[in-house]
């Protein structure tokens, strides 16, 4: 009696996080679609009606796609390097792409405000003014790609980092080289393939915190899909709701991708599997004889 | 068999030459002026402990380590500047050095894939080498689904497929059991042979390096200590390390005035030269007045090893006897060893002229 009880304990500490994940949503949901009791989409017709809704989409899905080329196109050469030729460093860079996780995001916001500030105080016509406009131009601030980029280092680092560690490396580089690949031929036919799952890992975790972050783009103004819901929640509140429903779905559904494919795209587990349905056939076959 | 290997047969004239190689990783002299030519088509196994600079010899004639005085030529062009990438080397690594996302086929077609050959050209050259290897049905599996053995055998193929005009070898063999590490000892060496390849296999293992080379070089402490065919390594030795490290030996005193032939086994004290002996160079007669004491028999099968001890003098034999002779050689039993024919290696105790030989 006392162990089954046990066992049912167990699922307590599951069961009161789902309800304290789920409900919210669930409430979210029930107010988006059922306005009055009755279930109606009427809330969604702000996709169609507000232009601003598509204009804050497309711009912070632009600024997802660049955030991810370029963490990705930084952050896996850097780690490599580090890995190949300058093990030492590697505390270093370690310590440099944890910072983010110990600055608040309101005090990262405040920092890059002032220097954008300081740009723009030099003078009308001079660089650092011009930089200053150009980075943060409305249509596409580029300084939130940076920031952005800044914000994803410490889950992506340490992924990257693992995925490295976890295959022979420098026997591959030389394999590589000796069958007279060039280092960066290397990267991209051996390397890559098989640390896929940490990449695709970052790709999603940087597409999470680009459609999810509000602080920074709040403070420096710029209209991103969260702002755009804090700003339409004081005109038309329903039709907010519905937005945020929507986009947190999709958001869990990219995390959900995003875990499953740190197993499930690794080049091991693909080989495996294809393993697994050639000795499925053989099996078949014997049986057939 | 033949009409597949003439189309990989390298032409002749791939010779590589150490030239006064050093190599120092900060204050340690790793490798201290190496010079060897290795002929084309030949087979030379370095051999020497873990330490004496044998993998990075071997490194810097890849390209993966750059010495720090010297050259490496290779067909008569000095190669030391050329990255490991250019070199068209081939090289088969201890373990571990196939690419796990890619299949055996595609392990073998990469070094091909990197030069651009066509597809169909590609496929047919992977095939043709892993038949030679004996791999054929292995062909879409990947490389963890592979015994040890088969993964050795698949980095062959892969390293012999760019037709490379020097192969080289890193303790490839160390990873595997007995059986298979011979078995695939014997293959590099056919395969060598067949394509005329020349070939440098590092290795720690004496058997190994005897077994397989067309000479040996035997390294200590970043020096070659002798470069010479392995039967000449194993029964004159130049130098005590040699003798030591390459099969054993047993350390026996004699005068100045021994010439060869037979001769009672007596401890190496000052003043007396010191002979160098194998162990089938010695026999053990059983007397009950004998100085020695059987201690141990070793049975490899066609021969056992058998060591005596005087343990007054802490002389120790070793002698390698036949089956017969060992059941009269239990372990107590109390023997006279005597030196029967003529030793490796003759150490003058005058140490101005430390490897003077005996020449009968």
């Amino acid at each position: 009696m006392a162990s089954v009880n046990w066992r049912y304990s167990n699922w307590l500490p599951i069961v009161a996080v789902a309800l304290y994940v789920t409900v919210p949503v669930l409430c979210s949901i029930y107010y988006a679609v059922f306005p009055g009791g009755r279930f109606s989409l009427s809330a969604y017709s702000v996709i169609t009606d507000d232009a601003s809704l598509a204009a804050a989409a497309t711009r912070t899905l632009l600024i997802a796609a660049l955030t991810i080329v370029t963490l990705v196109a930084t952050l896996v050469p850097a780690v490599l390097a580090v890995h190949l030729w300058a093990p030492r460093l590697r505390p270093v860079l370690e310590i440099l792409c944890t910072l983010p996780l110990v600055v608040p995001p309101i005090a990262l916001a405040a920092g890059v405000v002032a220097l954008l500030r300081w740009g723009a105080q030099q003078g009308r016509g001079s660089l650092a003014s011009e930089v200053s406009q150009f980075i943060q131009h409305p249509d596409l601030p580029l300084i939130l790609v940076g920031t952005y980029v800044v914000l994803c280092l410490p889950f992506t680092f340490r992924s990257i980092d693992a995925g490295l560690r976890t295959i022979p490396l420098k026997a591959m580089v030389e394999g590589s080289s000796s069958l007279g690949s060039s280092v960066w031929g290397t990267v991209w036919r051996v390397v890559i393939p098989n640390i896929r799952g940490p990449v695709l890992f970052s790709v999603f975790f940087a597409t999470a915190v680009c459609l999810g972050e509000f602080a920074i783009a709040a403070t420096l103004n710029r209209e991103t899909i969260p702002v755009w819901l804090f700003t339409v929640s004081n005109s038309n509140f329903r039709a907010s709701i519905a937005i945020a429903v929507l986009l947190n779905l999709s958001t869990w559904i990219l995390l959900l991708v995003a875990t499953l494919s740190a197993g499930r795209f690794s080049a091991l587990g693909k080989a495996k599997r294809k393993a697994a349905a050639l000795d499925e056939a053989t099996t078949l076959e014997k049986e057939a004889h | 068999m033949t009409e597949s290997t003439t189309a990989v047969r390298q032409e002749a004239g791939n010779d590589v030459v150490f030239d006064g190689i050093t190599k120092s990783f900060g204050s340690t002299q790793v490798l201290q002026s190496i010079d060897l030519h290795i002929s084309s088509g030949e087979l030379v196994t370095v051999l020497g402990p873990s330490g004496c600079g044998k993998t990075t010899a071997l490194r810097i004639l890849a390209g993966f380590e750059k010495p720090s005085s010297g050259r490496v030529l290779v067909n008569g062009q000095d190669i030391t500047s050329v990255p490991a990438n250019r070199r068209g080397i081939g090289m088969v690594f201890q373990a571990y050095s196939l690419f796990p996302n890619l299949s055996v086929q595609e392990n073998v077609e990469y070094g091909l894939r990197v030069r651009r050959v066509d597809r169909g050209k590609r496929a047919a050259r992977a095939k043709e080498l892993l038949e030679m290897c004996g791999l054929a049905e292995f062909a879409s599996r990947y490389p963890h689904q592979l015994s040890g053995g088969q993964q050795q055998r698949v980095a062959l193929a892969r390293a012999l497929a760019i037709q490379p005009g020097v192969l080289l070898l890193d303790e490839p063999l160390s990873a595997l059991d007995a059986i298979v590490r011979s078995q695939i000892r014997e293959e590099i060496r056919r395969l060598q042979q067949q394509l005329g390849i020349t070939t440098m296999f590092v290795t720690h293992d004496q058997e190994e390096a005897l077994s397989i080379a067309d000479r040996v070089a035997v390294l200590k402490d970043g020096v070659i200590e002798q470069l010479d065919e392995p039967r000449t390594i194993y029964q004159k030795p130049s130098t005590e390390f040699v003798a030591r490290f390459v099969g054993s030996v047993t350390e026996v005193g004699a005068t100045r005035d021994y010439r060869g032939g037979a001769l009672p086994v007596q401890h190496p004290e000052a003043g007396l030269d010191t002979l160098f002996v194998r162990p089938e160079d010695i026999t053990l007669v059983p007397d009950e007045d004998g100085s020695c004491t059987v201690i141990s028999q070793i049975y490899t099968g066609e021969r056992t090893i058998v060591r005596a001890t005087n343990p007054a003098n802490d002389l120790e034999v070793t002698s390698s006897v036949s089956a017969v002779e060992a059941s009269d050689l239990v372990p107590g039993t109390r023997v006279t060893p005597q030196v029967m024919s003529t030793p490796a290696l003759r150490v003058s105790a005058n140490k101005q002229n430390p490897a003077e030989q005996v020449t009968v």
